[in-house]
């Protein structure tokens, strides 16, 4: 799977806008520690821009609150076509701890059309980087729902 | 004023080349890491003492019927607390390693265990599954 | 040197009669209850004659206890180590309370805030506009009221906009917000400018205003909170757990094993390191010293591996409950903390002395932003924002806490009030808190990290002082039953830090914004206050990146400067 990564490397690089709607900002650290030596998403071509009319991706991390909802949808307008917005951390996948708070609407999703998520409270920088190679279709991603269902007792009470 | 400059980049080029080789060589976390949640479905007794400790309320307990108990995780609202590891009597829950868990739809995240329970002679709710011999089987004798 | 009962005996005798019931909790934390008249001459008194200092007012919703709302009063005298705790019963069917903003204006918001959330209007405040709650939500419901269930959502009432002040005569408006690349969270500032010079501003925020202390009260138990607490700031959120930890065990009368002590110490000064060394970072990036930013941010990054191998996570550790910690640091791991601890006090000595003698960032710090002593007694202003402008507070020594008092330990302080003594305050505070460790990790006893059978009996009082990197966090609970308190609030540093914008970007240029305001070291979720600003259609806007392009045209231009001197010399 690395190896595929070693030939596609990122081929599409993309421009990303980071936006913050009522985090904790722990996302939003993670989201810059990748751009730091040590993960250094600039090798693939990703850059972090200072205005949404320039990018390609809108980070998206926080439960969205009740004041930042119109700001969120003159962000959204704001970005060009074709956009990919992608929902980091727990708060923006499903509102968090605060999911069903007076002043939260729960997850970005309620909002704006989300394309991917990344779980983790907050998750690793190396999670966001597997999260925007999922997001650009260079790996498949490994996570499937799970049922796990107990036997019925019926067969031992049959015998 | 030149000289602040020069030690400046004499950090840089000190420093070197630091980058992680991730994403083209593994990244594993450190031991102890709380990553995404395992639920083994022999050792859980569906005692929802797990629910009840849940930060975000992610786990959710329904009796579907006097004979079976469904316990839901929503994982796309799950914090990574550790609390429900902590709190589980079996040690059916375990925080495996796992942290590239990025998709693109949140049921993705779900994991749903349906279990079947004993009833309560006297107040017809659940308990613990109908078989503790089975349950020995699992976990072994212990004190 | 004023003790507790030295205290209570001078209140009794100038304010007798008028006092309807006091206790001593704990040494050193006195709650009074009196009459509402008697507010404004004891905030008076205790604040001009006995030399306390303001720190925060709690609305609350007691009905269900005594069939009143209780405003209190929170005051702190640093040199003695006492909180003093006034409160005062309002009849719900005449919800007013004297003002006392005319006496100290850092109880500015701290008032407002308890109108919004609880209904309890004060009389004669200055400026008696909505501050938290969003633009649509409706007049007159009120969320920490106990008959307001914590997850319903009223209906949206849009012409409740909060109306920002207008600009002075000859003055355009610049709005800075709500979306700004260089402070992570949403937040709007509107600044008024003469030409380059700035004479006023206005804020209006609270993006980040989540329903933290309305959950605390009516959802979750006492355990659950220490990690909602965690979550309230990613970058100091050990220390409002912490904080919050310590406040039910002093209520519960909880007594915590040394051990954890030790633990919870470390923990606190390793979030300082990190912090510390990521505010470099992000103010280097505002001046245009990326370099700034990509070292200081290489020089931190093992801090968030040691953590991860201590803890399970980079961020948000998961380690506090209430009565310990829940993991351990073993003898094994104690000499990765030192090599770790080692390796960043040698590589920041070697960043600070490379930037210590650039002449073109002291030219962009130096008397940039200052905030003159009067001012910031007057704005209560905690943290290194207090300590660089002479004001010598520091909850470690004032309030101890965890192991601080075992520990010896130096405090920064510099007086000239601008962004380079801020610098220089948290630069020397970072060097302090590798000493901390370093003694902590020596001295730390053996035995358990968590005491386990715990009862908090209801209806008891305390109030908890912790400095995180940004300054004193304070944390007041009140417990009750079903496992869960009956109020909680949560003061974080930046609530009175961001009061004092206005007298800091007064008189400087536009350019010098942003960097005014981070060096503040501003965390937005913290005071879970955003304000929006909305522009007219005939302003000249100027957007986030012409700001930052501003800041980074006057740092080419001042190097020009600095090296054409030089040339001529």
């Amino acid at each position: 799977m690395f190896k595929n990564l070693l030939h596609n490397c990122f081929k599409k690089s993309i421009w990303v806008y980071n936006t913050n709607t009522g985090a904790c900002n722990g996302c939003d650290i993670e989201v810059i520690n990748v751009l730091t030596p040590y993960y250094d998403a600039e090798r693939f071509g990703i850059k972090l821009v200072g205005t949404p009319r320039h990018a390609d991706a809108l980070l998206v991390s926080g439960p969205v609150t009740r004041q930042v909802v119109p700001a969120l949808k003159n962000l959204y307008d704001s970005v060009p076509d074709p956009k990919l917005v992608i929902a980091i951390g727990s708060c923006a996948m499903g509102g968090g701890i605060w999911y069903n708070s007076y002043n939260v609407l729960g997850g970005v999703d309620k909002i704006l059309p989300v394309d991917f998520f990344i779980p983790g409270c907050p998750p690793r920088p190396e999670a966001i980087l597997y999260g925007v190679a999922v997001a650009l279709g260079l790996v498949k991603k490994k996570v499937a729902p799970v049922t796990l269902k107990e036997e019925s007792p019926e067969k031992w009470l049959k015998s | 004023m030149l000289l602040s400059k020069l030690k400046e980049v004499w950090i840089c080029l000190k420093a070197g080349r630091v980058t992680l080789p991730y994403p083209f060589k593994p990244a594993p976390p450190p031991d102890g890491f709380r990553g995404k949640l395992e639920i083994d479905k022999d050792k859980c007794i569906g005692c929802a003492g797990c629910a009840n400790v849940c930060t975000p309320r992610a786990i959710v307990v329904t009796d579907l019927n006097h004979d079976w108990r469904r316990i839901d995780f929503y994982l796309e609202r799950c914090t990574y607390c550790g609390r429900c590891e902590e709190v589980c009597p079996e040690n059916a829950i375990t925080m495996t390693q796992e942290f590239e868990t990025a998709t693109d739809s949140k049921e993705d995240l779900h994991i749903s265990v349906e279990l079947y329970m004993g009833t309560c002679g006297r107040c017809g709710r659940c308990f613990t599954p109908a078989h503790p011999l089975d349950k020995l089987m699992v976990t072994g004798f212990r004190e | 040197m004023l003790t507790g009962t030295q205290l209570i005996s001078d209140l009794i005798t100038n304010f007798d009669g008028q006092i309807t019931h006091l206790e001593e909790t704990a040494p050193g934390k006195i709650f009074i209850t009196i009459e509402p008249e008697t507010l404004t001459p004891l905030a008076d008194y205790v604040m001009n004659n006995l030399g306390f200092r303001f720190v925060v007012n709690v609305g609350s919703d007691e009905v269900q206890l005594h069939g009143n709302y209780v405003i209190s009063h929170i005051f702190s005298h640093d040199e003695n180590k006492l909180f003093l705790c006034v409160r005062v019963h309002v009849d719900p069917a005449n919800p007013f309370i004297d003002s006392i903003t005319p006496l100290i204006s850092g109880a500015n918001w701290a008032e407002r805030e308890a109108r919004d959330m609880v209904g309890v209007h004060p009389k004669n405040h200055p400026d008696p506009r909505r501050l938290i709650l969003a633009d649509d939500w409706p007049d007159g419901v009120y969320p920490l009221r106990k008959d307001f269930p914590y997850d319903r959502k009223p209906p949206s009432q849009p012409k409740n906009r909060v109306k920002l002040k207008p600009p002075p005569e000859g003055a355009k408006v610049v709005p800075i917000g709500p979306f700004f690349p260089v402070l992570e969270e949403p937040a709007y500032f509107k600044v008024f400018v003469e030409g380059e010079k700035i004479v006023g501003c206005d804020y209006r925020g609270f993006y980040s205003h989540r329903g933290i202390e309305k959950m605390g009260d009516d959802v979750l138990t006492y355990n659950q909170i220490c990690f909602i607490a965690e979550r309230i700031c990613g970058i100091c959120g050990f220390v409002h757990s912490s904080c919050y930890c310590q406040a039910v065990e002093e209520a519960g009368g909880v007594e915590v094993p040394p051990r954890a002590q030790y633990i919870r110490t470390i923990m606190l000064e390793l979030e300082r390191i990190h912090s510390h060394l990521l505010w470099l970072g992000i103010a280097g990036h505002i001046i245009g010293f990326d370099t700034v930013l990509m070292q200081s941010w290489r020089i931190r990054e093992p801090v968030m591996w040691l953590c991860e191998q201590i803890t399970g996570n980079r961020k948000t550790y998961g380690m506090n409950l209430v009565g310990g910690v829940r993991r351990d640091i073993p003898k094994e791991l104690h000499p990765k903390v030192h090599e770790t601890i080692d390796k960043i006090e040698k590589e920041t000595k070697a960043l600070v002395n490379a930037i210590l003698g650039d002449t073109s960032l002291h030219a962009r710090l130096k008397n940039v932003g200052v905030l003159s002593k009067a001012d910031a007694l007057d704005k209560c202003v905690v943290g290194p924002v207090a300590r660089g402008s002479g004001v010598n507070i520091d909850s470690r020594i004032d309030h101890p806490y965890a192991a601080y008092d075992k520990l010896d330990f130096k405090i920064a302080v510099h007086e000239e009030g601008c962004c380079w003594a801020r610098t220089l305050v948290r630069l020397e505070e970072l060097f302090e808190a590798i000493r901390i460790i370093q003694q902590a990790l020596r001295d730390m006893p053996e035995g358990e990290i968590m005491t386990h059978e715990i009862e908090i009996p209801p209806n008891r009082e305390a109030i908890c002082a912790v400095e995180a990197p940004r300054g004193e966090a304070v944390h007041y609970v009140l417990t009750g039953s079903e496992n869960r308190p009956y109020r909680w609030k949560v003061r974080a540093p930046t609530y009175p830090n961001l009061q004092a914008v206005p007298p800091i970007i007064k008189n400087e240029e536009i350019a010098d914004v942003p960097i005014a305001i981070g060096s503040l070291d501003p965390c937005f979720s913290c005071t879970e206050r955003m304000i929006v600003v909305n522009n007219k259609t005939d302003e000249e806007t100027w957007n986030s990146q012409d700001l930052i392009r501003l800041s980074r045209e006057k740092t080419e231009k001042i190097k020009k400067m600095i090296s054409g001197k030089s040339n001529h010399v």
